[in-house]
């Protein structure tokens, strides 16, 4: 029962932070001290009252414009995992439950994407639709839906044999009727947690892209871009590269630990110590 | 409790592992006989793919890395004088007649004489577009240690053109190889070559100006700027070309030498007359007063330059303030635009007319460090008078600026005067018969002006023409010229001899060595 408790204390913990952070995202624009793309005041100014992460070399607030890149950082990923998720999710369940041609080919697309290293492949795609943060996203969200298709295909198949799933069935429920109120339910629940746990995976993968030139263009203040603009100044004015480094840092544990938690939260094991 | 312990100390000592491979004192990892030298600017993406002059801007990595020397050569103070020509007479006005200089051999063992000049030039008329509109040969006679060249007309430039660095003087008996390697007459022979990667070179044992004070050369291709500062500061590299203005205080300390002169390089905006927006008067004119150059050197050029007027820096009395260029005035542009018709309707910020939306693509490239820098720059002064600026910078802006449908305006880097001469700017980039007319610029005046700059040998009236000509471009917004650079180069201390050059032809040098005491 302890244990348990310090699950529950620590997921309200994490709950919370996640919360704090999405409403920080949420109202960025109106958190912001300054005009996030004002290319006004004193160049390289390091951290003080009124600018509380120093400017970057073009006079702009460093402060406002890692909350706005924090914002599209957030977003898009969040955008970019709801996606592989909602369509990863669709296409394994349909090859797990009616199998045959649709299967194979579903699953041979798979085994392609899977045989590259994924970040190669997105790099590609990436260069491919010319750059641009809705292009890395397509490019990373390519070769991240097999992850999701192939979980789900497991699971469904090993539900599908399930005596409840067989009752349903002679209870007179059609294959869409199943797969939505049967089977998606008994699968979603590693499927959250893979996709929670991916959402800081997501991040970096996307920040990545931004930090090669390949995500979101100037003047579009995003986190990986704004540390690859920084980089060559870390050495004399390393606020530069740590404000949004920092919050990419704190951002990405949060997501983290919060796919940690909900990992646990929804791990059978717990739910015996309940019992 | 024991095992927490073991844990805690197994991450303490991974992490000192790890912290370890941070530290790194500079020292060079070659042997004092080799010279290292990084270089951001020796690839395809600068038209310089190998060391073969007679190939695009190829003659500059020849030229810079003493593999080929040029007939006459520019002294610090940009004066002419012979180099491997020892005088020259004009006979008359298309007639000159070059001596060249005794006891000159190629690396390849063979002499420098009239018939090895005359058939490299012949060659580099015929294979090179730009040099055969310099130089207009008409034909080239040898005679032991004497060239002649008749030209197709007067050409009161001749000299210089003859400086510009494809007309290296190389051994076409010993040919071009696969790689574009050549043979040339200077302290360093090319060995092997992997284009856009690293050029290695040896000591010119029979060199006739001096001994060259490294018995080995490399040059590193490391076009970002950042890598090329860590390269330098790791003592991966001995000698940097092209590191960022950011990088520069990292290396105002007794370990490093920076040589630096100011050159006629400027960064400019070409705009493409093709480009259905550009072709407005009245957008031209409020990029150029929207762009905020003073600024721009300030703080992104860290004062390594000054806001250009014109194409020609203020050395030259055809440069600097003797034209006019419109001033960073948004309010004036943003009325400009205001009465074209061009009106933000929809309140996002960004002008719209007959439906169309005020958007520039600005192309450039990365391997000047500060042009993306100017386009970021540039794209906040221009949303404040209500135009939207997408920026590419990419590594093939060559291949993209040649079609005139991808771009509205590309941003470059050049050395408008390398022979301290107006005509050379005009004639590459603003004529109809220019090879890097990118934009597709013609002003029928201009065309004129230039043909009479031709023809002329007056020093004082080709200043006046350059000045008139200068004015036309800035009158028809053709070019908005924002800055003239100050160029560098930075050394390790132990390493003399590689200096900045006002026209920025020369690096590599038979000056170059180790700094006594460290002897080879």
């Amino acid at each position: 029962m302890r244990g348990t408790k310090r699950i529950d204390l620590r997921f309200a913990l994490l709950l919370g932070l996640a919360a704090m952070l999405l409403a920080v995202v949420a109202l960025a624009p109106q958190l912001c001290p300054h005009d996030p793309n004002a290319q006004v005041f004193e160049v390289l100014q390091p951290p003080s009252w009124a600018h509380w992460c120093g400017t970057d070399r073009y006079g702009r607030d460093l402060f406002s414009r890692v909350l706005v890149g924090m914002q599209t950082s957030v977003c898009s990923t969040l955008a970019l995992v709801v996606l592989i998720t909602i369509f990863g999710t669709a296409v394994g369940v349909a090859c797990g439950y009616w199998g045959g041609v649709v299967d194979g080919v579903c699953m041979a697309i798979c085994d392609v994407c899977l045989a590259f290293p994924p970040l190669v492949l997105a790099l590609a795609l990436a260069a491919l639709f010319q750059g641009g943060l809705a292009q890395a996203v397509a490019a990373l969200a390519v070769v991240s839906w097999p992850k999701y298709a192939r979980l789900t295909r497991s699971q469904t198949l090993a539900v599908k044999e399930a005596d409840f799933i067989q009752a349903a069935k002679l209870a007179g429920n059609t294959g869409p009727q199943l797969l939505v109120r049967h089977i998606l339910p008994h699968v979603l629940g590693p499927i959250v947690v893979t996709a929670t746990l991916d959402v800081g995976t997501m991040m970096m993968e996307l920040a990545g892209l931004s930090f090669l030139g390949l995500g979101a263009q100037p003047p579009t203040a995003e986190l990986g871009s704004m540390m690859s603009a920084g980089r060559s100044m870390l050495q004399t004015h390393p606020w530069v590269i740590f404000a949004p480094g920092g919050a990419m840092f704190v951002a990405v544990s949060i997501f983290h630990l919060l796919g940690d938690g909900v990992r646990d939260h929804l791990d059978p094991r717990r739910n015996i110590y309940k019992r | 409790m024991k095992q927490k312990r073991y844990s805690w100390l197994a991450g303490v000592v991974l992490s000192l592992c790890l912290l370890a491979g941070c530290g790194s004192s500079p020292q060079a990892t070659q042997t004092a006989t080799t010279f290292v030298l990084g270089d951001t600017t020796f690839n395809a993406e600068n038209e310089e793919p190998d060391v073969n002059p007679h190939n695009a801007y190829s003659g500059w990595a020849c030229i810079r890395y003493g593999i080929g020397e040029t007939l006459f050569r520019y002294t610090d103070q940009m004066e002419l004088e012979p180099w491997l020509a020892s005088d020259y007479e004009q006979v008359d006005e298309n007639t000159w007649v070059i001596t060249l200089r005794d006891g000159v051999r190629f690396s390849s063992g063979r002499a420098v004489d009239g018939q090895a000049v005359k058939k490299c030039l012949e060659h580099l008329v015929q294979v090179h577009d730009r040099a055969r509109a310099d130089l207009m040969v008409r034909s080239i006679t040898a005679q032991e240690q004497t060239v002649t060249v008749v030209t197709q007309a007067p050409n009161p430039t001749f000299l210089q053109r003859l400086c510009d660095p494809y007309a290296c003087i190389i051994d076409l008996e010993a040919g071009i190889t696969e790689e574009g390697m050549v043979v040339g007459t200077g302290p360093y022979v090319a060995t092997s070559l992997v284009s856009g990667e690293e050029l290695q070179l040896v000591r010119n044992e029979s060199y006739w100006d001096g001994e060259p004070g490294y018995e080995a050369v490399k040059v590193v291709t490391i076009s970002d700027g950042d890598t090329l500062t860590m390269a330098l500061q790791a003592g991966d590299i001995d000698g940097a070309y092209g590191l960022p203005y950011a990088s520069y205080p990292l290396f105002d300390n007794p370990d490093y030498t920076r040589s630096s002169c100011a050159t006629s390089r400027v960064f400019f905006v070409t705009m493409n007359f093709e480009s259905p927006v550009v072709q407005d008067p009245a957008v031209r004119k409020a990029m150029a007063m929207g762009i905020d150059k003073q600024r721009f050197v300030d703080t992104l050029l860290d004062g390594n330059g000054y806001p250009a007027s014109g194409p020609f820096p203020q050395s030259l009395s055809f440069g600097g303030d003797a034209v006019k260029a419109k001033a960073y005035d948004p309010q004036a542009a943003r009325d400009l635009l205001e009465q074209a018709g061009w009106v933000d309707t929809d309140g996002d910020g960004i002008r719209e007319k007959d439906g169309e939306r005020l958007t520039i693509r600005w192309l450039t490239y990365p391997s000047r460090q500060e042009l993306p820098l100017l386009a970021e720059a540039a794209q906040a002064t221009l949303k404040e008078i209500g135009m939207e600026v997408v920026i590419q910078s990419t590594a093939d802006h060559n291949r993209i600026r040649k079609d005139t449908t991808a771009w509205d305006v590309y941003a470059s880097a050049m050395v408008t005067a390398p022979t301290g001469d107006g005509e050379y700017f005009f004639s590459t980039h603003c004529l109809s018969t220019s090879v890097a007319n990118n934009g597709e610029y013609y002003n029928e005046t201009l065309e004129q002006l230039a043909a009479q700059m031709a023809q002329t040998f007056d020093p004082e009236v080709r200043g006046q023409l350059a000045v008139e000509m200068s004015q036309l471009l800035l009158d028809d917004d053709a070019f908005i010229f924002c800055s003239h650079l100050q160029m560098s180069m930075v050394t390790r201390s132990d390493v003399t001899g590689l200096v900045a050059h006002p026209c920025d032809f020369y690096e590599i040098t038979v000056d170059l060595a180790p700094a006594q005491g460290d002897g080879v």
